[in-house]
């Protein structure tokens, strides 16, 4: 039986991918796990109790962020089912249920969910985070931003409300304050929740990788490393380091180790994208194909790889057409800036310029600064003739980091808007 | 792009699988005032003004409105007492359009400054001339305190009184003055700062009553306006302890617990005593007093009569702290401006004793008109099913309340008769507290401390006078349901604590409030102490 490129090796890079850095043995439980085995043994004392169930489904739901692995949301649900079983209308358990749905991105039914408990429970911080975390990922920004500015006002400085506030400030393009939030959050963090310390660690790493300040995230990776070894976040930012210091195969080592602990579609693609970048193209195809098997599998399911699909069908795949109607029916049901980027990108590989640059900036208008979106607006801006905008959208992008994946394609084409000052002057 | 796409999924199931984790009329009534008392808002007054000599029918020319904040100071808690938080915007905020918006704002902010650093107190005081080092000229205690200029005075806040009329209505919250909004300063005329009473440490350290009458500052830029704040005696009354004992007031002169015989019950407040124990007696509570002329707060800038839609206003006080907000400056932020709301307070004890406890904070923070979400509280209080199971066990069939809905409270949470003329728009679900301020002012000596209910036209629930009796006013319509003439009845009309007295004396004039108990001699009053009641 023929096996993909990862899988092949993929037992071996387990163990040196790890060798970025060298992982120490954990010799204890990790939190989730921890309070896998309380949970479990509250409910053998007590089996009539939907709070230890409830308490299984949270256990549950930390051990799949510690892990990547979307299978325990399973296991959440289903001690949820017990939990109701015992006590239908028991409100913990309906709030933990709109977590669980978050997780399972199952956004709407999670706004549905959680509002339905903040009506009878508004003083629930936690709460408002939900409706916060699946109002962005719907792309209700101005919605997402309410939310979590209750959090901030009902409980200053709640870890939480926190978390909530670096992501919406990132997301309007506030690096600074994202950082400014996540290191008040690591202050108030309990040493023993490492795996929480570990994730805001690399969330900081990130913010300074995409500053361009690679020794610095480098030194915060490191900490979440040694804290938390392989943390699923914490590897993906460490490929992106790699990936910016020029160290192709480490990342692609990384992504490979992440696709073995998280072998899903989403995963498959950042590998091939990878791969492909340090010149594997054996692998690269055989991944490549891989990941529209697996896009395919889960193109109606909420945890699905749609975007990714729709770029992989425009930059990899010559399928444009393809792209667009499923560029269109994700962004139909969630409008976010990533999914209206994509939107915007296959939409001007249709020829459709005018659409497409009417979507990517109203995505910029978000106010996200994210090199690829500046890149694809760019892009889009110069195809419209318009290189004014284009070179303005080229240069964002390598202002926001000028070591992303796309740097040296907006330095590419800003070279070659000024060696064409005919068509330059002819967008003026 | 793709890969912080992709990233998304990793940040959002960390951040979802984060560990899950008062009286006076409303001391510590939620659990974030519980945490944060500076800010926690026990009363709010609003009342047309009233004379010594007051005559009956007289026309009203001013509203007073009282704002008070950081419940049960115990006067003897040195040493640096209780100062104002001067990170807290204090505000009054009136309706005169019954929209249940702000149309006038006054926001109070202070400032604290020490004058003797190396003092271990914040206020000392001694005789005339102070006391020297033996055998020195000088000077290491100074004079008893008799004015703000004493250098005994060694924390001392002076403030300031910000008037805003809003240009639109609806677009104020939160703090925010925006564009085109009327900002009048209230400032002495001769330009001198407003000084905060200090609490009344002691007869050796201070002269309270005269700093206290220094403190009440009537001539004003605005004529009309008179401003005043500081520690004063807790004007609420009430048996806290047997309150939240679920209700487990004293069985006094009719046997049946928490019900009054018609000799406890009668007269004026004036003739009025104490039939258990007041525990918030010698306590006190930092106050801010407002007078002004009614013209100025109505929506016609003119006195209206009772008669007329627009005498009503709707009054409420709140307390708010500067915001960590999302979207940081240059960034517009879209929700909540510099400034979160810690609490609000319109009506007395409706946090407190309808709010169910999973909703009293976002109570507290939200704006009146958005009270809608908190209809069925108003509508179906939870307290009044308590009371009467509670008196159905121990008294059977003794105590019946009103079925839900309780339409018969709507005149606390909307613009409505008996307060509001006829005419008057009803305006929103919130809660206010709603004045007519074309009432004359029940003259203090024939003043009955059950308001409305007690044929009172001047008293609560048509605002709220220093001395109504808000707690047995509340047993009796909010629980009782008197305002339904069905069960305007014994025992629903004799409700009642058993305290119906405040331990002070209230002034006569504004700003009415009494003297701070002082800290060497206050007195808590205790169940079976002299004017104690019983214990059991």
């Amino acid at each position: 039986m023929k096996r993909s490129w990862p899988l092949l090796i993929g037992v071996f890079l387990c163990a040196v991918a790890s060798a970025q850095w060298p992982t120490q043995a954990q010799e204890t439980l990790t939190p989730a796990l921890q309070k896998i085995a309380a949970a479990k043994k509250a409910i053998e004392s007590a089996p009539d109790r939907p709070q230890s169930y409830n308490q299984l489904a949270i256990a549950f739901e930390r051990r799949a962020a510690e892990t990547g692995d979307v299978s325990f949301y399973d296991h959440a649900e289903e001690a949820l089912r017990k939990s109701f079983s015992i006590s239908a209308a028991n409100l913990e358990g309906q709030k933990i249920r709109a977590s669980v749905l978050l997780g399972e991105r199952r956004y709407q039914e999670a706004v549905e969910q959680a509002t339905a408990v903040n009506k009878l429970w508004p003083d629930d911080v936690l709460v408002y985070g939900y409706i916060a975390d699946a109002q962005m990922a719907l792309g209700n920004y101005a919605a997402a931003e309410e939310a979590a500015q209750w959090m901030l006002n009902l409980r200053p400085g709640n870890i939480p409300g926190m978390r909530r506030a670096a992501d919406l400030r990132e997301a309007f393009g506030d690096a600074d304050g994202a950082a400014e939030m996540l290191s008040a959050e690591l202050v108030q963090t309990a040493p023993t929740e490492v795996a929480d310390r570990a994730y805001v660690m690399t969330r900081l790493g990130r913010l300074q990788l995409a500053a361009g300040h690679l020794n610095e995230a480098e030194k915060l990776l490191q900490q979440a490393h040694d804290l938390f070894p392989n943390l699923p976040y914490t590897l993906e930012v460490v490929a992106e380091l790699r990936r910016a210091q020029g160290r192709l195969a480490d990342a692609a080592q990384v992504l490979n180790q992440l696709y073995l602990m998280n072998p899903s579609a989403e995963q498959a693609y950042k590998l091939a994208v990878a791969l492909e970048r340090e010149g594997q193209k054996n692998y690269t195809q055989s991944t490549y194909r891989e990941f529209e098997r697996k896009a395919w599998q889960a193109i109606d399911r909420s945890a699905n790889a749609n975007v990714e699909l729709v770029f992989y069908y425009v930059d990899h795949a010559g399928k444009p057409q393809e792209a667009l109607q499923i560029a269109k029916t994700e962004f139909s049901r969630r409008p976010n800036v990533y999914a209206r980027d994509a939107y915007a990108w296959a939409l001007a590989a249709n020829g459709r310029l005018a659409e497409a640059r009417k979507q990517v900036e109203a995505a910029l208008e978000v106010g996200t600064r994210d090199p690829g979106l500046f890149y694809h607006a760019g892009v889009i801006a110069t195809q419209s003739r318009d290189p004014k905008s284009g070179a303005a959208y080229f240069n964002a992008s390598l202002d926001v980091n000028a070591l992303s994946e796309f740097a040296p394609a907006a330095r590419q084409a800003l070279e070659k808007l000024a060696s064409a000052p005919t068509i330059a002057s002819a967008g003026k | 792009m793709k890969h912080l796409r992709g990233t998304m999924a990793l940040l959002l199931v960390f951040a979802i699988a984060l560990p899950q984790v008062a009286l006076p009329a409303n001391h510590r009534e939620a659990p974030i005032t519980a945490l944060d008392h500076k800010a926690d808002i026990t009363d709010v007054f609003a009342f047309v003004s009233y004379g010594s000599n007051q005559v009956p029918g007289t026309r009203p020319s001013k509203v007073t409105m009282i704002l008070n904040v950081d419940p049960l100071l115990e006067p003897a808690n040195g040493p640096t007492l209780f100062p104002f938080d001067p990170e807290i915007l204090y505000e009054i905020n009136i309706d005169n359009d019954h929209d249940a918006l702000p149309d006038i704002t006054f926001q109070i902010r202070f400032v604290t400054e020490y004058q003797l650093p190396s003092i271990y107190t914040s206020v000392v005081g001694f005789g005339d001339n102070g006391a020297n080092a033996p055998g020195t000229s000088n000077l290491v205690v100074p004079p008893q305190i008799r004015d703000f200029d004493n250098p005994g005075l060694n924390l001392r806040q002076h403030y300031t009184v910000t008037m805003i009329k809003h240009a639109v209505p609806g677009t104020y919250a939160n703090g925010n003055i925006g564009g085109g909004d009327v900002v009048t300063q209230l400032k002495n005329s001769d330009g001198s700062p407003f000084f905060a009473v200090p609490a009344n440490a002691g007869p050796r350290t201070l002269d309270y009553p005269a700093l206290l009458q220094q403190a009440t500052y009537q001539d004003l830029n605005v004529p009309g306006v008179s401003v005043f704040a500081g520690t004063v005696d807790d004007p609420f009354w009430i048996d806290l302890g047997a309150t939240f004992d679920t209700a487990n007031y004293r069985t006094l002169a009719s046997g049946v617990p928490g019900v009054l015989t018609d000799a406890e019950d009668a007269g004026p407040y004036v003739n009025g005593q104490n039939y258990a124990s007041d525990t918030v007696s010698g306590y006190a509570v930092n106050s801010i007093a407002i007078e002004v002329p009614i013209e100025m707060l109505t929506s016609t800038g003119k006195i209206e009569q009772a008669t007329s839609p627009a005498a009503t206003i709707g009054v409420w006080g709140a307390t708010l702290r500067p915001a960590v907000t999302i979207r940081r400056s240059p960034l517009p932020a879209l929700f909540g401006g510099g400034w979160r709301q810690v609490q609000r307070m319109g009506n007395p004890l409706i946090n407190e004793l309808l709010i169910g406890i999973g909703s009293k904070d976002r109570f507290s923070m939200d704006q009146p008109v958005n009270d809608k979400q908190f209809a069925s509280f108003f509508l179906d209080p939870p307290i009044a099913h308590a009371v009467e199971a509670i008196y159905g066990d121990l008294a059977p069939g003794a105590l019946k309340v009103p079925p839900a809905p309780r339409t018969d409270l709507l005149p606390l949470v909307t613009y409505a008769a008996p307060i509001a003329a006829s005419g008057t728009p009803a305006g929103p679900v919130a809660d206010l507290l709603r004045l007519n301020t074309g009432v004359p002012a029940t003259p203090f000596q024939r003043a009955s401390r059950l308001g409305l209910i007690g044929g009172d036209a001047a008293g609560y629930p048509n605002g709220r006078r220093l001395f109504d009796d808000v707690t047995d006013i509340t047993l009796r319509v909010g629980v009782g349901g008197v305002l339904i003439p069905a069960f305007n009845k014994f025992p629903n009309n004799r409700l009642g604590d058993g305290v119906n007295v405040n331990d002070a004396q209230y002034r006569t004039a504004f700003p009415y409030l009494a003297d701070c108990p002082d800290g060497r001699n206050r007195r808590h009053v205790d169940p079976g102490e002299p004017g104690g009641g019983p214990v059991s």
